[in-house]
């Protein structure tokens, strides 16, 4: 019989839990439960979220879920950790060396506030994960996950109250492969391309096919909700291509989200959960992933007059039958193949027009077929230009010039910085956006470049700076790009994840009610708000710096 | 129980099944055969669904009920049958703060909703909205029925929930298979999204869709088809699910081989109603976005225990060629082997199902087919893309098949021939219980990674055969996920049933697999979860819950295991879910 005022808890907080007895993690109680969010530390997930979902009022009963009150360690307390650390981990997986922090705690490739690490930790197995989770909770010391460090949203930076960086990069290793069922089970270092290469070098004829950035691993993939060049043919990370995920939670417990069926409906999958959110939630330790046969591949390349007649095309092209042979469908924009010649990359220059990329899939024979529909509604389209890259040589060219774009784009321009930017929207939507943003960036004077998954409706602009006012200038020109993408029913972030960057547009996204429901999930799930704060949920300061402001 | 056929009722029966199956007409929703059994209580009388459309229901009287379970029975329920009330309502007297106050929820549901048509307290309806066309077991009736027409009409329901304390179940299509739409003891409130059936937006060039909660995924299709747009909506379970229902259970069909299932990213978003009354839309509508973990898919699989959907964005598929072949085999370890191989060469196969040769022979007895199988082991395969790709790849799976013993591999001449043959699978479930007279079915659901299938499938088969059960296979084996129809006729072989069911579950779970690969968990396979997901998973899942709907309204006794205590002196105690 239910009964509200029943304090509730579950089965399992109070075993497996080795840390201090007064640990709130998973003790709800459902009539009082305050939540009081440390004056002197602002809240990362916003004091009253869950307070706005759980106002309810029943019969003059008062029954609202709330974080615990919590406050992050003193400098002392880090202190404390740190030595703990030490204790239970050998000299070599601790440090605390201001170069080694430093590096742990920036990216190359993002511009976003930072603060360096406290100490970095190098984690070796999910126990060791486990012991970095309770020290970090007995101690109130904030932990940020870092493996393949190819974040562009700032996921890895340090918190100011002092943070503990818990470097999985050297959790690398393939565990397991299952060649029968298509599948392999690995840890949260292993990068995508060493999965590969690894599966090539056994002669296994499979492949994972998420291919963001070049050096990221699984832990991070996850967490992002990646995607690549690929996503047109196979989707994203928040497909069904994790097949379980081993997570530390925030309590210390370890689960593993699922078994290894391709498909299971025993309830929501709390894989999911992972995917996407950042570190915020758990701290992947190992995955499964689900795999795919390596098809043969072929490169050709089509010059448009403009945008629209790029994504049009594309469009045409996979609404035929042989739609399912088109793995990848990349543009870039006639800055970017003016960049590419520029850079000197190229032993004879690309026309500079408007340019769609294509990989096509497929035995030869339907390679060739496709090649020949692509070219025909490429025609229609008002193509002047169809190049089939006929040897395996000439393909991997031209697609190293899609793979370095952003190489490209900075050694075009010298003494250069560039932000990337990652709006996504419905695939109709994709020219104008790219039309008025291109207008747009124009008007503000900035040097940019362009390369998009337009299969997917998502578009990266890469612009330049060379100084701090420029930067501004940038901000500014990015801070209209994400309005107008989420006017067209699109988001902030296609594949980069929101981490620092992004939070102030999550709201307008989502919606209130949706990131109040992250926040209470958040919430529950990290009562002590450890795990990577200051990512992902929006602070609930009404005055936060907006970059236009 | 003394068990006796009676012939003619179940060679009539047997015919309904026939013309259903032969003019698809929701050839779902008729499960169960006849069911001869002296009637104790009004409580198992059932109904019969005699039109298509306009829908009656029969009151079988004198000794015999059929249990045949009808999809679409609820629309008709609304013109007032004259039959006599079959249940009681338990009174509920006493409103403490503390306990479900149905009177009062259900006068304030009346205020609420001026049109009478809208609020139902028809004992029959009641009791046919906790009923499912495929589900063996009856569920309790609700203690209220409210046809919502909007998604505010769903927030005033559950704010009139949540004020009285009255637990909430939503209905849609009616097909689940686990008692998904059973109400709980203490009586419910039942929300019926089927009317919530409109298609709201088709965005052809972004090949995507926005529609309610109730559309039937062919339906949807069907409309395409006939505006002349080449998309599709490539999720199909059984005919007549939901968009709503399908989102809840976390489906898939047949197409999963080639297009995944709802977990995959075919549900762009989701607009649904939370325990709190607040509504969210958990996306925009781009066809990726790494805005933060998806919230969509915290609702995907959680069969209406965290929020009430009501309208979604779907992802549209390329409608392709295809083309369906078949082949058979001696025994289901070659084929499934064959499977397995096949699989991993890269073919473009849209689906890959099989029929054991129990099956086989079902389908022979049944006599829809216009063909007579040889009784063996058959794979059922779906190509899909342009024809020379088609050819190309039915060359190479013929290789492979004849590699693994086959026999009879052929490719259906054009798509006439491969719907006919495609049928013959389509109807196999029919087959199925038509073959025993007087039997009821219990359809497992058991998915393993595809290298376990032969195992499983081998084992499973093993098992019915030391219990004497009469269990035909059917399957997807292309996902290691396979279905037996496992026959029982009276109480004693349902023992027998329910061991075997067990016993193929736990061995699922023991080959890294699930005991639910589409049917979801509902109220018949909550005690597997953790031995399934662990101790650890289970509890975040439950506790996900509880912050979410802390009265526990949402479907209780659903999907969530029975808490155990951790011990008796414990001071918390776990609420019922």
């Amino acid at each position: 019989m239910y009964d509200p005022k029943m304090t509730t808890a579950f089965d399992d907080n109070h075993d497996n839990d080795t840390s201090k007895s007064d640990e709130p993690f998973l003790v709800m109680d459902l009539e009082v439960v305050q939540c009081q969010v440390s004056p002197t530390i602002p809240s990362q997930i916003g004091h009253p979220a869950p307070e706005t979902l759980f106002n309810i009022n029943v019969d003059g009963l008062r029954v609202r879920t709330e974080c615990k009150s919590f406050t992050y360690g003193t400098p002392q307390d880090v202190k404390k950790a740190i030595e703990e650390l030490r204790q239970t981990f050998p000299q070599s997986r601790v440090s605390t060396d201001p170069d080694v922090l430093h590096l742990h705690g920036s990216s190359e490739n993002s511009y976003h506030p930072s603060s360096p690490h406290s100490v970095v930790v190098q984690a070796s197995s999910t126990e060791d994960v486990v012991k970095v989770v309770n020290i970090s909770r007995k101690y109130r010391v904030p932990i940020i996950p870092y493996s393949g460090a190819t974040s562009l949203e700032g996921h890895f930076n340090g918190h100011s109250s002092g943070s503990i960086c818990l470097d999985m990069s050297t959790m690398d290793k393939i565990l397991e492969i299952n060649e029968a069922d298509g599948d392999l089970t690995c840890q949260a270092g292993a990068r995508w391309e060493d999965i590969n290469s690894t599966l090539t070098e056994k002669g296994i004829p499979l492949f994972f096919p998420l291919d963001p950035g070049p050096g990221a691993t699984i832990g991070g993939m996850v967490g992002t909700g990646c995607s690549g060049t690929n996503a047109v043919r196979y989707g994203t990370a928040k497909a069904e291509w994790f097949l379980n995920l081993t997570v530390v939670l925030p309590s210390g417990k370890v689960i593993k989200t699922r078994r290894r069926a391709r498909k299971s409906a025993a309830g929501f999958d709390t894989t999911k959960l992972f995917i996407g959110a950042e570190g915020t939630l758990g701290i992947i330790t190992e995955a499964t992933l689900r795999l795919t046969t390596r098809v043969p591949t072929k490169v050709a390349m089509a010059q448009f007059p403009n945008v629209e007649m790029a994504v049009n095309a594309v469009n045409d092209i996979l609404k035929t039958p042989y739609g399912p042979h088109i793995q990848c469908a990349e543009l870039l924009d006639d800055n970017m193949m003016s960049a590419i010649n520029a850079a000197g990359l190229v032993d004879r220059p690309y026309p500079v027009q408007d340019t769609l990329f294509f990989k096509l899939q497929g035995s030869p024979e339907s390679i060739m077929e496709t090649s020949r529909t692509v070219q025909e509604i490429a025609n229609k389209y008002g193509s002047s230009r169809f190049e089939f890259a006929s040897t395996d040589e000439e393909a991997e060219e031209i697609w190293q010039n899609r793979k370095y774009a952003l190489m490209s784009t900075l050694g075009a321009h010298p003494g250069t910085k560039c932000w990337t930017t990652d709006v996504c929207v419905p695939t109709s939507k994709l020219p104008r956006l790219v039309y008025e943003t291109k207008a747009d960036l124009a008007k503000a004077g900035l040097k940019y470049t362009i390369v998009g998954h337009v299969g997917d409706g998502n578009f990266h602009a890469l612009i330049l700076f060379s100084d701090e006012k420029e930067l501004e200038v940038v901000n500014a020109a990015v801070h209209r790009l994400v309005h107008r993408a989420i006017a067209m029913d699109g988001t902030c972030s296609g594949e980069h994840g929101v981490g620092i960057g992004k939070t102030e547009y999550l709201v307008e996204e989502l919606g209130e009610g949706t990131v109040e429901l992250m926040k209470t999930v958040k919430c529950a799930v990290d009562p002590l708000n450890l795990l990577n704060p200051g990512k992902l949920y929006p602070q609930n300061h009404p005055n936060h710096r907006r970059h236009d402001s | 129980m003394p068990f006796t056929t009676s012939r003619p009722f179940h060679q009539i029966f047997t015919n309904v099944l026939k013309r259903f199956s032969q003019r698809n007409l929701r050839p779902s929703s008729t499960l169960t055969n006849l069911q001869p059994k002296p009637i104790t209580n009004t409580l198992h009388s059932s109904y019969l669904q005699t039109t298509q459309s306009g829908f009656r229901y029969a009151l079988l009287a004198g000794g015999i009920s059929f249990s045949v379970a009808l999809a679409g029975i609820l629309h008709a329920t609304r013109d007032k049958s004259r039959t006599p009330p079959l249940i009681d309502i338990p009174a509920k007297s006493n409103t403490t703060s503390n306990s479900p106050d149905f009177p009062g929820a259900i006068g304030a549901l009346l205020q609420e909703f001026h049109e009478r048509s809208i609020v139902s307290t028809d004992p029959q309806e009641l009791y046919a909205y906790a009923q499912s066309s495929y589900s063996q077991t009856p569920g309790l009736p609700h203690t209220v029925v409210v046809h919502v027409q909007s998604t505010e009409d769903v927030v005033k329901v559950v704010n009139i929930s949540r004020k009285h304390l009255v637990p909430i179940v939503p209905y849609s299509g009616g097909t689940s298979l686990e008692g998904n739409l059973s109400a709980p003891c203490s009586g419910s409130i039942c929300v019926d999204l089927s009317g919530m059936d409109k298609i709201l937006a088709i965005n052809e060039s972004d090949a995507d869709v926005v529609c309610q909660a109730g559309v039937t995924w062919n339906d949807l299709n069907e409309t395409l088809r006939e505006k002349g747009i080449p998309l599709f909506f490539p999720l199909d379970p059984g005919r007549d699910a939901t968009i709503g229902g399908m989102i809840s259970t976390g489906c898939s069909g047949t197409n999963a081989v080639k297009y995944g299932t709802a977990r995959g990213e075919w549900i762009l978003n989701a607009t649904v109603v939370l325990p709190s009354g607040e509504v969210i839309k958990t996306r925009q509508r781009a066809r990726k976005s790494s805005a933060g973990f998806d919230l969509t898919k915290l609702f995907i699989g959680a069969e209406g225990t965290l929020g009430i959907v009501t309208e979604a964005t779907l992802r549209l598929a390329p409608l392709l060629p295809t083309r369906v072949a078949v082949v058979q085999f001696p025994d289901v370890w070659r084929a499934t082997n064959a499977v397995c191989d096949i699989l991993n060469q890269g073919v473009a196969m849209q689906c890959v199902e099989i029929i054991d040769e129990l099956g086989i022979k079902t389908l022979n007895a049944f006599g829809t087919s216009d063909k007579v199988w040889p009784e063996k082991v058959t794979l059922f395969f779906k190509f899909q893309g342009a024809e020379d790709v088609i050819r190309n790849n039915s060359n190479l799976t013929a290789k492979v098949m004849a590699q693994h013993e086959a026999s009879d591999y052929r490719l259906a001449e054009n798509e006439e021939e491969g719907e006919l043959i495609w049928q013959d699978r389509r109807n196999a479930l029919f087959a199925g219980l038509a073959y025993l007279p007087g039997c009821k079915g219990w359809i497992t659901d058991v998915c393993v990674p595809v290298s376990r299938l032969p195992d499983l499938i081998h084992a499973a088969k093993k098992d019915f055969e030391e219990l004497g059960l009469v269990a035909p296979i059917a399957g997807h084996v292309g996902d290691g996920n396979f279905h037996a129809l496992v026959l029982y006729r009276d109480e004693a072989e349902l023992v027998l049933v329910r061991e075997a069911v067990s016993r193929i579950n736990r061995k699922a779970i023991e080959l890294e697999g699930t005991c639910t690969g589409e049917h979801g968990v509902g109220t018949g396979k909550r005690e597997y979860l953790l031995s399934e997901l662990g101790q650890g998973t289970v509890s975040l899942m439950r506790m996900i819950k509880q912050t979410i709907d802390p009265h526990n309204l949402f479907n209780p006794g659903k999907l969530y295991p029975e808490p155990v205590l951790a011990s008796p002196s414990s001071p918390t105690v776990v609420s019922s879910m």
